[in-house]
């Protein structure tokens, strides 16, 4: 276990992000080997902080790429226009105005928003060399999700995810762990109760207590921090008490492992640390290092982080959540499953 | 060994009952027949298999082999589940509630009418002998109290059948005598009670004892069969006897 814990914490912490997925739009005229954007992209695919998905090089593809932002396909849509390299030459005369590109990005994610503006002065700077101080070329970003957005804002819904499914796995498991030791469980399953009542009871009052959390949580943020809730708070709410029924379920099928309390206690760092380091609560998914992250997919409180920025910071609705919400409720539906099979089998 | 009351109508029917962890064999093909209106007790030192034995009847453990009957029906039990009741030889109560909401919880599982558990509360109460400790956390009594909770929590739906796993452990002598003295109002109104006990001098008030030794009956009859059949004057000294001979 200690060793688990700290080989996830060793990879993940302090990563840097990478592979933050942009599309590209490059209407600049200049011919390819005179071109500055064309110099600029080649710049940033040698580097594997942005993941260039695809190049528009026509018009539509402004369009096109921005919906790829709204929808949160891509982190961001970097533009060129027509008179780009043109616009570079005449700034490093010292006309005063400088190029633009453009940068439409999902600001959900300062660490993100920043990563990739940090990334285009970089391959600003590699292309022009000592021209760069005369800054001929300048970035302007358009946030489409969360401007204004404060670092509080992307950890707040990740914190109460987090908050949720703690309180939510320990008390189930503990619980669990001490109705099958004191024989309660016992006494309950030779009363006309079936496992199933049992399990589903136990979900609901502990997806509850999750949810009651949550709601200190949410109300702390918004009275004391002003975290902001661009969508609506009972929808992130309802995300939440899915999260709180599915892992109350992971914690009574644990349970069925764990003797006593004791050792139930030591499922915790097993459940807490991959959720706390890879599940995107204090950093995004680019940040985790690409052989852990397939391990994130794998983790319902990533689906939960997600679903509640999307609506705390993007306002999307229940149409823009939906997978995560199904993913989650199938965990839901799957460890009470597990759980009720497993109390059936016990016998 | 032969069945006692083969012809009688069962209340509980066990043929070739097994019970098997890994290597161990927990209850070792045990036959039973234990009529309605009956009080059985089971008795044998720690370990003999009566506990799992109980557990298998009221289908807490699955059987590695055999088959159980309660009520006519297999177990593990679901049509007549209402009509059983269960005692663990845990403690087996929730110490976060009262004695009342403890009774009450119970009530509500087999969904008894509030009239019915009022009443049953009332007279179970005086039985147990903590009518006064009524609205006491559980947590708050002593571990004998607690087991007396729990023995009511088992019988406040009325059930025809009963599990008893040591009900009187913890129990003082005096409350011992009211505890018997209401098992066989219950067996005088067509309960069955099956319980198991250490104490010998109570299994004499047994209708019938059934004397359990490493997973098997090495004995079973009246309590004065037995004493006859192996020339003893006390249950004690036939199950050592009994014990003797099965060892040879």
């Amino acid at each position: 276990m200690p060793l688990l814990m700290i080989t996830i914490f060793g990879y993940t912490f302090g990563g840097s992000v990478k592979n933050v997925d942009v599309y590209v739009v490059n209407l600049d005229q200049a011919p390819q080997n005179e071109s500055i954007s064309a110099a600029i992209i080649s710049n940033l695919q040698s580097r594997d902080t942005l993941n260039i998905v695809r190049i528009y090089t026509t018009a539509d593809g402004v369009a096109r790429a921005t919906d790829k932002v709204q929808d949160a396909d891509i982190w961001a849509a970097i533009i060129f226009n027509e008179t780009f390299t043109q616009d570079v030459a005449t700034a490093s005369g010292g006309s005063g105005q400088p190029a633009m590109i453009g940068m439409t990005v999902d600001g959900t994610n300062p660490n993100i928003v920043s990563s990739i503006s940090n990334e285009l002065l970089t391959a600003i700077r590699a292309v022009l060399g000592q021209r760069a101080f005369l800054a001929p070329i300048a970035v302007a970003p358009n946030l489409i999700y969360g401007e204004d957005a404060r670092f509080i804002d992307f950890f707040a819904p990740g914190v109460m995810g987090l908050a949720a499914m703690m309180v939510t796995f320990m008390l189930s498991i503990i619980s669990f762990v001490h109705e099958r030791s004191a024989s309660t469980l016992d006494r309950l399953l030779s009363t006309p109760v079936t496992e199933g009542e049992i399990v589903t009871g136990y979900a609901l009052a502990f997806g509850l207590v999750g949810l009651v959390q949550s709601c200190v949580i949410i109300g702390a943020a918004i009275i004391l921090f002003d975290v902001m809730i661009a969508g609506n708070v009972l929808l992130a709410l309802l995300v939440i008490f899915i999260l709180g029924v599915g892992n109350q379920g992971l914690g009574f099928v644990l349970s069925s492992i764990a003797k006593n309390e004791f050792q139930a206690i030591q499922f915790l760092p097993l459940i807490l640390f991959p959720s706390l380091l890879l599940s995107g609560v204090f950093w995004p998914l680019e940040a985790v290092p690409s052989l852990l992250r397939p391990v994130s997919y794998f983790i319902p409180l990533t689906y939960a982080v997600e679903g509640m920025r999307s609506v705390m910071i993007r306002g999307w609705s229940v149409d823009g959540i939906w997978l995560e919400l199904l993913i989650l409720t199938a965990f839901a539906i799957a460890m009470l499953v597990l759980s009720t099979l497993g109390l059936k089998r016990r016998r | 060994m032969k069945r006692v009351l083969e012809a009688e109508e069962n209340a509980i029917r066990a043929h070739a009952l097994r019970k098997e962890y890994d290597a161990l064999v927990a209850v070792d093909d045990l036959d039973l027949g234990i009529s309605k209106g009956m009080l059985y007790g089971m008795i044998g030192p720690n370990g003999s298999g009566k506990t799992t034995t109980i557990k298998m009847l009221v289908g807490l453990l699955r059987a590695t082999s055999g088959e159980a009957y309660i009520l006519g029906e297999k177990t593990p039990i679901k049509k007549n589940i209402a009509r059983i009741g269960y005692m663990p030889q845990e403690m087996a109560v929730y110490t976060d509630l009262t004695v009342h909401e403890s009774l009450e919880l119970f009530a509500e599982l087999y969904s008894i009418d509030d009239e019915v558990f009022a009443k049953r509360e009332e007279n179970l109460l005086k039985v147990i002998d903590l009518a006064e400790r009524r609205d006491s956390l559980v947590s708050q009594l002593s571990g004998g109290m607690k087991h007396r909770v729990s023995l009511a929590c088992s019988l406040i739906h009325d059930p025809d059948v009963m599990f008893l796993d040591e009900p009187t452990v913890g129990v003082d002598p005096e409350l011992r005598v009211g505890f018997w003295k209401y098992f066989a109002e219950l067996k005088a109104s067509g309960k069955t009670v099956v319980l198991t006990t250490h104490y010998m001098d109570e299994a004499v008030r047994c209708d019938i004892v059934g004397m359990m030794r490493m997973g098997s009956l090495i004995g079973e009859g009246t309590p004065k069969d037995l004493m006859a059949s192996t020339a003893t004057s006390d249950l004690e000294s036939a199950f050592m006897a009994l014990s003797k001979k099965v060892s040879a």
